[in-house]
């Protein structure tokens, strides 16, 4: 006995009839770690149960260069351009723990901007140590996660069911 | 997404489960003062984290929470009559002090001991505000009484109103950080609604409708930043605190009152949303007032005599299709209140969040559920305090600032987020 269709279709018993259907991987993402500090969360990270999310360093690079040929590195080591890494991508979540990544933070935030990519950013430490990665993000990040809590990059790639 | 045992850990509230016991380390809202408006006025019927109570005032003004059945043969007390500094069962007269502790059995010979053995459970109640809080753990813990701001200032700057939400207190409570919803959901509302309209900031929010968010830790829980455009080379921000387990705060509208929610677990399936609005640094108008007694702002028109919002599931929640074409409402629901409570309970008791797809301007409910589940389970397997015991977590305040582009908001904005007795809220 319902007193409207509100009422009966937001019962438990209704939640029942939802339809079920395997959700697809939503997201092709790259996490692109910006320091030292931040590769080893990567390595840590990248064996977790990720559909398609690719995880690459930056830290043995010299930022400053036009960002596409700015060179990355996947874990294994092999190095590929900014360009193709960003190639197929719908969203990258960029990790940093101090200022060193600054410079690849603005060429890697501009080129996702200019490719319509969405950028995410998890920046680890006391909110000072990366003042300036967080400042190069900013523009560009929809979303920036200042954190001590070196899990909260898992956990949004999980959020986000890459 | 979120695994389901983490949703079922994070979701269920009651006795010996792991968010139970977090939600029992600290005071929470029982109740309002309103409601026990008199000593010896009848006694209230109170659930709270899956526990059955009654909330009664005695004849010298003390409150007390205790087991709502009767330890003889388990009627409701809520039929008790309050008088004589007790609360006495009607079946068989036996009466209960504000501790829960039988007084007298009737029945039994005047000297006798028996009713100092019989002693229901009990949870001190405490008004601070215009809220009845209650304490439900290990009296041995029990923390310092909360120091929120709105429950601190002078009465004639402060208004708490409180409704039942039908739906379990999480995806309640996200409502409370997610800041994404507002330039849709209640766009109606930054025109027009008294408790809202005019301010600058409203502008900003209209004008740019993908803000950006900054998510970060603070010492009770979360400090949420939602960014726009604002004039050249500026952002307006949005701060919204988050002091777990359950309490948020929206960021204020100009000269506006500012005002915010405390998000309680009745059931696992229900909760009670208390809503308060508060200026730091003067009264309330009478008209502001009035307007939140109307169930403008973050309020809600309710039945008279009770705690349910005359819009609700059972009339579809008035929803008006021609307000809704006309873009009065983006939804069709009146009223913010309303339209948060509509479309969280839409999603069903307790939503199944295995199918949710979660983008990163959720980030602030990622980030929010993590650190209830991490407070959950180091409570549980180490006994650690959670933030927001300390009451020093409680005083905080939301804002709302421009700031030139380069400045970061938690640099810039380190005491407009904090709560400091008569100053005025940081607010556009
Ligand atoms: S757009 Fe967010 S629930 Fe539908
Ligand atoms: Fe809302």
């Amino acid at each position: 006995m319902y007193a409207s269709e509100s009422a009966r279709a937001a019962s438990a018993s209704e939640s029942r009839y939802r339809i079920t259907v395997p959700i697809a991987p939503a997201r092709n993402a790259r996490v692109i770690a910006l320091d030292a500090r931040a590769a080893a969360v990567a390595r840590r990270i990248s064996d977790g149960p990720w559909a398609n999310a690719r995880f690459y360093t930056c830290e043995a690079t010299r930022g400053g260069g036009p960002a596409d040929e700015f060179l990355l590195y996947g874990l294994d080591g092999v190095p590929a351009t900014l360009d193709d890494t960003l190639r197929g991508t719908d969203v990258v979540v960029v990790i940093g723990t101090d200022d060193s990544g600054g410079t690849r933070a603005a060429a890697i935030g501009n080129a996702c901007s200019a490719r319509a990519i969405t950028t995410a950013g998890v920046v680890l430490g006391d909110g000072f140590e990366a003042d300036d990665a967080v400042a190069a993000l900013r523009p560009h990040a929809r979303v920036l996660l200042l954190s001590a809590d070196e899990s909260d990059a898992f956990e949004l790639l999980m959020a986000l069911r890459v | 997404m979120l695994r389901q045992d983490i949703n079922e850990l994070l979701t269920q509230t009651g006795p010996g489960t792991p968010m139970g016991d977090l939600f029992r380390q600290y005071w929470i809202p029982a109740l309002l003062a309103e409601e026990l408006p008199e000593n010896d006025s009848p006694p209230v019927r109170v659930k709270l984290l899956s526990e059955r109570l009654i909330a009664f005032r005695d004849s010298e003004g003390r409150y007390g929470l205790i087991d709502e059945f009767c330890a003889h043969r388990g009627a409701s007390l809520w039929f008790g009559r309050n008088e004589g500094s007790g609360l006495r069962c009607p079946y068989h007269g036996w009466k209960y002090d504000v501790t829960g502790q039988c007084v007298e059995v009737p029945s039994e010979a005047d000297n006798s001991s028996f009713c100092e053995n019989v002693k229901l459970r009990a949870y001190p109640l405490v008004k601070v505000g215009d809220i009845l809080w209650t304490y439900m753990g290990d009296p041995a813990k029990r923390p310092d009484l909360p120091e929120f701001e709105f429950a601190h200032v002078p009465p004639e700057q402060t208004y708490t109103s409180k409704r039942w939400q039908q739906c379990n207190w999480l995806q309640a409570f996200e409502g409370g950080i997610d800041s994404s919803h507002v330039t849709f959901l209640h766009s109606g509302g930054l025109k027009s609604d008294p408790l809202f309209k005019g301010a600058k900031g409203n502008e900003y929010n209209m004008k740019d409708t993908k803000p950006f968010f900054e998510v970060a830790d603070s010492e009770g829980g979360l400090f949420v930043g939602a960014r726009r455009n604002a004039e050249e080379g500026t952002y307006y921000w949005r701060i919204t605190p988050w002091v777990m387990p359950a309490f948020t705060m929206v960021p204020p509208r100009g000269d506006h009152p500012v005002h915010g929610h405390f998000w309680v677990p009745i059931d696992d399936e229900n909760c009670w949303t208390y809503s308060f609005d508060y200026h730091p640094a003067r009264p309330l108008t009478a008209a502001e007032r009035q307007a939140m007694i109307d169930g403008h702002g973050v309020h809600s028109k309710n039945i008279p005599g009770t705690y349910r919002p005359v819009a609700n599931m059972d009339n579809d929640y008035l929803i008006d299709r021609e307000a809704q074409k006309r873009g009065e409402t983006y939804s069709g629901v009146a009223g913010i209140a309303m339209q948060d409570a509509s479309l969280q309970e839409s999603m069903g008791p307790i939503v199944d969040r295995t199918k949710e797809r979660l983008v990163p301007a959720d980030s602030g409910i990622i980030k929010a559920r993590q650190k209830l589940r991490k407070a959950a389970i180091a409570l549980r397997d180490e006994g650690v305090t959670p933030p927001g015991v300390d009451t020093a977590h409680h005083r905080v305040r939301s804002a709302a600032v421009v700031l030139p582009q380069a400045e970061s908001f938690l640099d810039s904005c380190r005491d407009a987020v904090k709560a400091t007795p008569g100053v005025p809220h940081s607010s556009v």
